[in-house]
């Protein structure tokens, strides 16, 4: 197949015209998500948190989740360190001072582990059905009717959230927080919050619970670490921590940074539609390239065979034409030879007679 | 054959390669990895730099880390002492007993390592290089566990962390010393005489080590360091020398965290004899007016011997020299007190060095923390507050231009400390209710009894044993404020539902609902007064079983 | 598998030989166990046959069946590219036997993962329901199912060529070229794409395994491991099918060996290349001297750098025997990489106790999904014109 260089110019317009019909990757743009305006979300104040586990209860009770073996006021289940489940949201853990330190003599710390309801989740972001929404009211849900069940979402998640219903056969679920968006709809509050006796969490306009969390820390700058957790972790959350020790200590990841999780794979999805534009660019050129070679080597052969079947022939011509050339010759010897004899024989029969 | 043979080589030998490849670059790795790493997690009190050379310009290697209690053990188990290192000159055991002995340091050790004088780089950093290195190499020839010899061992990058208590005289050391010392106090305290160039003693003058000698050598005015640890160590060794009860004379012995705890303490230390006054008016500097027409504060009268007795050091107060605050901090502040204002130095908070923020400290007891751990540092203060101290100067025909010299003036001071009430007054127990029932918030819990009048009793009875307390708690009604907060003072204070209702109201953001209201006020004040009784629900409020 | 075996797989068939062959009993049994395992799966759930929680949603199934699966079956591209586009005809007796081992690899990716899967039915939902767009596995399903798809259609004209239906068969090949680009395209797309995966997650892969170059990683670890799938397939091939094979065939062997090894070094050098750089990016080298730092250095030299010496011995000395060895290792190293990225390396901060090891159904599965691909394989090879040129179709292509 010969490509004419038309065709190729073609193809190279083409293949720009696909690139730069892409949507921009915004890889490394300005862009920043500041979250809905007027979205709400919860700050839990771990100085305040007793490990009572009345949140636990709540929820377990609000979104109808199977009843734990030991009950809610067992509290001698903080003795180990637990994560959510697919039977708890949320779950409460008691951290310790670590020992050989020498602060064995510091109270423990309490703090409430549940979904942190991101500004730009990274469980949707993975999702590959769109599962997870994030909502106008600052809380991110789970879309059961269309998950199919490929736990990606739990791979994304830098807070190790999601659980999913591996004992279900036919109805697995991913689940986790919801943050109760449906009673939040309704105007109420979410469970954990209602049923928190030392109001460690509060329920409010993001942006309110910013104000709330600096006001506690100025007023109280010695119970207070000054750090908002969850403002700016991982792009910023929902769900805000302040603390009076530091976040390490209560069991929180302090290196997860400050970039949103959709931003850590746009770049590699950025460059799917390059290579959709120009890998048959490439690829093309290369096979027309190969079959151009192949031709000119196949027109190489037919000369050099022709050359050598003409120069063969014409040697043939040369030897026939020599040949029958000495063959007259040939004969025309013998016939002269003949005719001499016959005429010497002539003369010598009339000389006889 | 030829080839399965070649394989079999070629195959084996490389494998081989490779392995030998993983086990370098790992070990490799782990030596990169160590350098970056805290070597020795362990803290100690005896860690000593020497950097002696920098003195001489850059150096090239880093400094070396040496712990000098480390080699004072390994030398004793050899029976030597300090003067295997520490060079000195004759009767160098004979413990100064006059001024002039002190003053001359008898033969004090030189605390530089066999050596008197830095004199030459290459000379310094010889003595250390041949005496270490030499020591270490023998030591390891006898087969015994010794330091490094090679450059690296010492000049280490990452040195142990130092856990070095900075360490100081306090009222009980002091007396101790100087009871042994039979009040002899020319044997420590000196002053410099400009023109004798000399170190002479003022009888009556003794201030604090720490006026004069500073973080650093000034000139021939040596550091605190080498003041404290020639003075100090000094006498302790020979005293010990002479088999007698000494001080420590290694580095934990002074600067680790649990010998300190160690030092006996001496619980009733009589008054230091110094000639201090009992009672001050704290001016602001103007001579003798009662009152500063540029002021317009009243002044404030100090029980000076009180506070002596409330501190374990002088210098709690007196942080540069034994005069009068006014004297470097001026109305408006002057250079000599780093620009900081009389009111801030009376007043700033967050700092022991000032009345207002030792006071503030004092809340941080666990009988007052209950109430106070709420109430921010930041917060506006009652102007009425302010004449707590500032009290009404009592009355004289022409305040402005009366003149009291300074001690009529201390007088005058006494007589307004005595008049001070500082008695706890409170409502009777007729208007304190003896149980408040709390059933507003039935729900999961039944009602709340609380014990309302026996916990006035105890914080009265916490705040009785103490004059601080007693006094700014002396108006009725104070005390109750401590949780019927943010309202007037008054007999009969607002319930706390009157005040708090739904929880997370927008427009009353920083303000607790009624249940959290109740819970943060309640568990806090137990948490912060270390309460073992109540801690769980059921201690307050019984579960509601008909609910359930 | 024993001499006796491999003769008696060799013998023609014939109606009254034995099925009971060793292979042919030893496979039904993984085939009799894998479908107990399946009923179990779909009527109790994951949690019956499988280790995997909430730590670790992605056990075996996706880290071997998928990464590794899709990594192995790249030979199917790279061949074809060969020869196709690259013109390469010396190989073209290779070409059919990747592209089926490339479609059976693909298709059963696709099997394990109706395992894996919460609800395998609702597989097509990201294609009719709602796309997510925002999301790589979307890129790799829609990549995977079109080249599946892709891979179907190049493998279709051997069974079209032994069903005699002429005129199909030659619609399919002429479109080979087309198949081949797009095939690249896909291919590119999707095995970069499942080294992509893990960018969301740096804070739960190990720093040396974890960086922004990871699909480039995985791209090129696939052109190596389709490289060396070819070799490692022919060489079994030739062990148990050569009776199946004409001349061309026979004949081309030591080339395809000797070429693709040849093309395996020359890439292993670049990836190692590319692997060290990698960790210079990023100034991890204190890392190596960790535990983890010592199983990557493994990893690294010994599955990368002493193939890449291996394979370039084996071609300068014409010694097959090495090449072929090495095919082994180098097939077993970039499944060891997919392995260690998805499960060993990754929640690298838990402590062991709470760290994953497949339970033994989910290796049972695995052990059937590999072993219903040998079977297929079988099936076709003996069959249709796969390592034999079809007598009717000889000047075709």
């Amino acid at each position: 197949m010969s490509i004419s260089r038309r065709k190729f110019l073609g193809w190279l317009g083409a293949a720009g015209m696909g690139t730069a019909m892409g949507s921009s990757a915004d890889a490394a743009s300005n862009k920043h998500f500041t979250g809905y305006p007027g979205s709400m979300g919860v700050l839990h104040d771990i100085n305040r948190c007793v490990g009572c586990r009345s949140c636990e209860a709540a929820c377990n009770k609000v979104n109808e989740l199977q009843s734990p073996d030991q009950v809610f006021t067992d509290l001698s289940v903080l003795d180990k360190k637990r994560r959510t489940t697919s039977d708890a949201y949320t779950v409460v853990n008691r951290y310790d001072p670590a020992t050989g330190t020498g602060r064995e003599k510091e109270e423990p710390v309490f703090r409430k582990i549940q979904c942190n309801h991101c500004l730009e989740p990274a469980c949707a972001s993975a999702c590959f059905v769109r599962a997870f929404t994030k909502t106008k009211e600052g809380a991110v849900t789970y879309d059961a009717s269309v998950c199919v069940g490929c736990r990606y979402c739990m791979i994304a998640c830098p807070f190790n959230i999601p659980a999913y219903e591996y004992d279900e056969a036919f109805t697995p679920r991913v689940m986790k927080c919801t943050m109760c968006h449906p009673r939040i709809m309704k105007g109420q509050i979410p469970g954990c919050v209602e049923s928190c006796p030392k109001e460690a969490l509060t329920f409010g306009k993001r942006d309110d619970l910013i104000k709330i969390a600096n006001e506690r820390i100025q007023k109280y700058p010695d119970s207070y670490v000054d750090h908002i957790y969850g403002e700016h972790e991982m792009g910023g959350t929902n769900w805000l921590y302040i603390s009076d020790v530091p976040f390490e200590r209560a069991g929180m990841r302090e290196d997860l940074g400050i970039t949103p999780a959709p931003q850590l794979t746009s770049g590699a999805l950025a460059g799917v539609p390059i290579v959709v534009g120009l890998w048959p660019v490439l690829l093309t050129g290369i096979y027309a390239m190969s079959k151009r070679k192949e031709k000119i080597a196949q027109e190489e052969e037919a000369q050099a065979v022709a050359q050598a079947v003409a120069g063969t022939e014409a040697e043939a011509e040369k030897k026939l034409s020599a040949a029958l050339a000495k063959a007259a010759k040939d004969k025309e010897t013998v016939v002269k030879k003949e005719v001499k004899k016959a005429l010497e024989e002539a003369a010598k029969a009339k000389e006889e007679s | 054959m030829k080839k399965g043979k070649s394989l079999l080589r070629w195959a084996g030998v490389l494998a081989a390669g490779t392995i030998v490849l993983i086990c370098f670059s790992f070990v490799g790795a782990r030596g990169l990895a160590s350098l970056s790493n805290d070597c020795g997690k362990e803290k100690r009190a005896d860690v000593i730099k020497i950097d002696t050379l920098k003195v001489f310009g850059d150096i090239e290697r880093p400094e070396v880390i040496f712990l000098h209690d480390l080699h004072t053990a390994a030398l004793e188990k050899k029976n030597k002492d300090c003067s295997a290192c520490h060079l000195s000159g004759k009767n160098f055991e004979v413990i100064p007993d006059t001024l002039k002995a002190a003053v001359q340091r008898i033969d004090r050790m030189s605390p530089k390592f066999r050596r008197l004088k830095d004199i030459s780089r290459k000379e310094v950093m010889d003595i250390y290089h041949n005496n270490c290195i030499e020591c270490h190499t023998n030591m390891s020839a006898d087969g015994e566990k010794t330091g490094p010899v090679t450059c690296g061992g010492c000049h280490r990058k990452n040195p142990p962390v130092s856990s070095r208590q900075p360490v100081g005289f306090d009222k009980s050391l002091h007396f101790r010393h100087s009871k042994v010392q039979e009040k002899k106090c020319e044997l420590c305290h000196h002053e410099y005489d400009e023109k004798t160039e000399k170190l002479v003693y003022a009888k009556e003058k003794e201030v604090s080590c720490r006026y004069c000698h500073k973080q650093e050598t000034q000139e021939n005015r040596i550091s605190l360091k080498l003041a404290s640890h020639l003075s100090c160590i000094d006498c302790h060794r020979k005293t010990l020398a002479k088999k007698a009860k000494a001080g420590p004379v290694r580095c934990s012995g002074c600067h680790d965290l649990e010998n300190q705890k160690k030092i006996e303490k001496i619980a009733d230390v009589p008054r230091m004899e110094r000639k201090q006054p009992d009672t001050i008016m704290i001016t602001t500097g103007q001579p003798g007016r009662i009152k500063d027409v540029t002021a317009r504060m009243d002044f404030v009268p100090f029980d000076h011997k009180a506070h002596e007795g409330y501190n374990d050091t002088c210098r709690a107060c007196h942080h540069t020299d034994l005069e009068k605050c006014n004297k470097c901090h001026t109305l408006a502040g002057k250079k000599e007190g780093k620009y900081i204002s009389l009111e801030q130095a009376m007043h700033q908070m967050g700092t022991e060095n000032t009345c207002m923020g030792c006071h503030e400290i004092k809340q941080d007891d666990k009988k007052c923390a209950g109430c106070h751990v709420f109430m921010q540092r930041t917060r506006k203060k009652e102007a009425s507050s302010c004449l707590k101290c500032h009290m009404k100067q009592p009355e004289v025909s022409d305040p402005g231009n009366a003149q009291l010299s300074e001690k009529q003036l201390a007088a005058v001071a006494g007589t307004m400390l005595k008049a001070r009430k500082s008695v706890t007054d409170t409502f009777g127990d007729e208007d304190i209710p003896e149980k408040v029932v709390i059933r507003d918030m039935v729900n999961k819990y039944g009602p709340a009894e609380f014990p309302h009048r026996k916990i006035v009793h105890t914080l009265l009875d916490n705040i009785r044993n103490n004059k601080l307390a007693n006094y700014f708690h002396s108006e009725k009604g104070t005390v109750c404020q401590g949780c019927h907060h943010n309202s007037p003072v008054s007999q009969k204070p607002p319930r706390c539902g009157n005040c708090h209702g739904k929880p997370f109201d927008d427009k009353n953001m920083f303000k607790p609902g009624k249940m959290g209201a109740y819970h943060i006020q309640c568990m806090g004040c137990h948490k912060e007064m270390g309460l073992e009784k109540p801690v769980s629900c059921t201690d307050c409020h019984k579960e509601n079983k008909v609910l359930n | 598998m024993s001499q006796e075996a491999a003769v008696a797989g060799k013998a023609p068939f014939t109606p009254d030989r034995s099925l009971f062959t060793r292979f042919n009993v030893i496979a039904g049994i993984i085939v009799i166990i894998g479908l107990v395992i399946t009923i179990l799966r779909f009527s109790g759930g994951l949690a019956t046959v499988t280790n995997l929680d909430d730590n670790y949603p992605w056990g075996i199934w996706i880290g071997f069946d998928l990464m590794a699966g899709v990594a192995l079956a790249a030979g199917g591209f790279v061949t074809s590219a060969a020869v196709y586009v690259f013109g390469m005809k010396r190989y073209h007796s290779a070409v059919r036997p990747a592209i089926l081992t490339g479609f059976l690899g693909y298709a059963l990716v696709v099997v394990a993962l109706h395992y894996d899967v919460g609800r395998p039915w609702r597989l097509p939902y990201p294609f009719i329901m709602q796309q997510g767009t925002t999301s790589l596995l979307f890129e790799v399903a829609a990549c995977v199912a079109l080249y599946l798809t892709v891979l179907f259609v190049e493998f279709s004209s051997a069974p079209l060529e032994w069903l005699g239906l002429k005129k199909a068969r030659n619609i399919v090949v002429r479109l080979t070229i087309l198949l081949t680009i797009f095939g690249v395209v896909l291919s590119t797309l999707h095995q970069s794409s499942l080294g992509a995966l893990f960018l969301i997650a740096p804070s739960k892969l190990h720093p040396l395994w974890y960086s922004g170059y990871l699909p480039v990683f995985f791209f090129i670890s696939s052109i190596i491991a389709g490289l060396s799938m070819v070799i490692f397939e022919s060489t079994l091939s030739h062990r148990y099918f050569a009776h199946k094979m004409d001349e061309t065939h026979l004949r081309e062997k030591e080339g395809v060996a000797l070429g693709f090894g040849k093309a395996a070094s020359l890439v292993l050098a670049g990836y190692f290349a590319i692997k060290v750089i990698g960790i210079s990016v990023d100034n991890n080298w204190h890392l190596l001297g960790t535990c983890y730092g010592a199983w990557f250095l493994v990893e690294l030299l010994g599955f990368v750098a002493l193939p890449c010496f291996l394979y370039a011995v084996g071609v300068r000395d014409k010694n097959l025997t090495l090449i072929k060895w090495t095919s082994g290792l180098t097939v077993f190293g970039v499944a060891l990489n997919r392995l260690n990225v998805c499960l060993i390396a990754f929640n690298w901060h838990l402590p062991s106790d709470e760290k994953y090891f497949p339970h033994w159904m989910e290796i049972g599965i695995s052990v059937f999904v590999v072993t219903l691909g040998i079977i297929v394989f079988r099936f076709i090879v003996t069959r249709m014109p796969i390592l034999y040129e079809h007598p009717d179709y000889k000047d075709g292509h």
